[in-house]
């Protein structure tokens, strides 16, 4: 008899997707309400507006279903269904040819912290990404949200692999700067405290 | 903060995300599509196999399959009975027999497909509980 859909929540992820295989659907909807915000957050973080979020996370989950007999359980399952969200997510654009990866990237945005100091500086990961170019974001959030490689980035994106290297280098300074506390010593505002 | 730190901390903070306060109704809307895709598929599924059923048995029909079942038919219901009149115990179920016409082979022929239908039913379902 299969579990009841109170007593899934006890259960382990790999259990369920073992009910997932058989056809377990409440078993599904268990992992789904598990990992849902997750693979939303992600797509959100890549640059898709909220309901578009929620479309490709939707579509990611029904996808996860048919191939869940794939699943092998060398990773967790929340990183196989991001990585199946971010190349929908990918594809999307690529279908809608918003994603230019090409192009040159935009100037430099404004100095990172904005004139605030220590503490204050490191602002949080969402906040920091808005920062970014559409490209640069979209790459770092496929090799650090999305966990794929830069090959299977740039393969997912269809973009020479050193397109992808250097806009996820130009992203990771941009959110560096804007993220790591920066010490009094290197903060001349806070040094004249 | 060095490169693999701040790496490191990068994955961490992806990871970290938070749960949305419709976390549930999203569960819900996943489920109901998966549920809706899965009655779609069986009624597709249904629907096919009854198309093909008519097609299929629209083409024995055609093919004069029956009018050879009923020669069959009456051919083995002749056998069955010369063999049961050579045995000397039997005279009276050649009798019974007898009395039947070509509808008695009939009949056994359409009990055979039946029961052809109804174990091909109990596999599918078999495998499909499996």
């Amino acid at each position: 008899m299969a579990p009841s859909p109170h007593s899934l929540a006890s259960v382990h992820d790999l259990d369920l997707v073992s009910l997932a295989v058989t056809g377990g659907r409440d078993a599904f909807g268990e992992l789904v309400r598990r990992h849902g915000s997750a693979v939303r957050g992600l797509l959100r973080r890549m640059g898709a507006d909220p309901i578009l979020a929620d479309d490709l996370a939707q579509d990611a989950f029904l996808a996860a279903f048919e191939q869940i007999a794939d699943f092998r359980g060398e990773g967790t399952f929340q990183a196989w269904v991001k990585r199946i969200a971010a190349r929908l997510y990918v594809r999307r654009w690529r279908r809608d040819a918003r994603l230019d990866l090409m192009a040159e990237p935009p100037e430099p945005s404004a100095a990172p912290g904005g004139g605030e100091s220590g503490a204050a500086n490191r602002i949080d990961l969402d906040e920091a990404l808005r920062a970014l170019s559409a490209s640069e974001r979209v790459c770092v959030s496929l090799c650090y949200g999305g966990g794929l490689s830069h090959v299977e980035a740039a393969l997912a994106l269809n973009a020479p692999l050193g397109t992808v290297k250097s806009h996820v280098k130009r992203g990771l300074d941009k959110l560096r700067a804007r993220m790591a506390p920066r010490s009094p010593l290197e903060d001349p505002e806070s040094a004249h405290v | 903060m060095s490169d693999k730190t701040f790496e490191m901390d990068l994955e961490r903070q992806f990871a970290a995300s938070p749960i949305l306060a419709d976390a549930d109704v999203f569960a819900t809307r996943v489920t109901a599509r998966l549920d809706r895709g899965w009655t779609f598929r069986q009624m597709l599924i249904g629907g096919l196999g009854i198309v093909g059923g008519l097609i299929g048995a629209g083409q024995l029909l055609g093919s004069g399959l029956v009018s050879r079942l009923e020669t069959l038919g009456a051919q083995s219901d002749t056998l069955v009975k010369s063999g049961i009149a050579s045995l000397p115990a039997a005279r009276g179920l050649t009798t019974l027999l007898s009395m039947g016409s070509s509808m008695d082979s009939q009949v056994l022929w359409m009990s055979a497909a039946l029961g052809a239908v109804a174990v091909g039913l109990f596999v599918t379902r078999a495998i499909r509980e499996l």
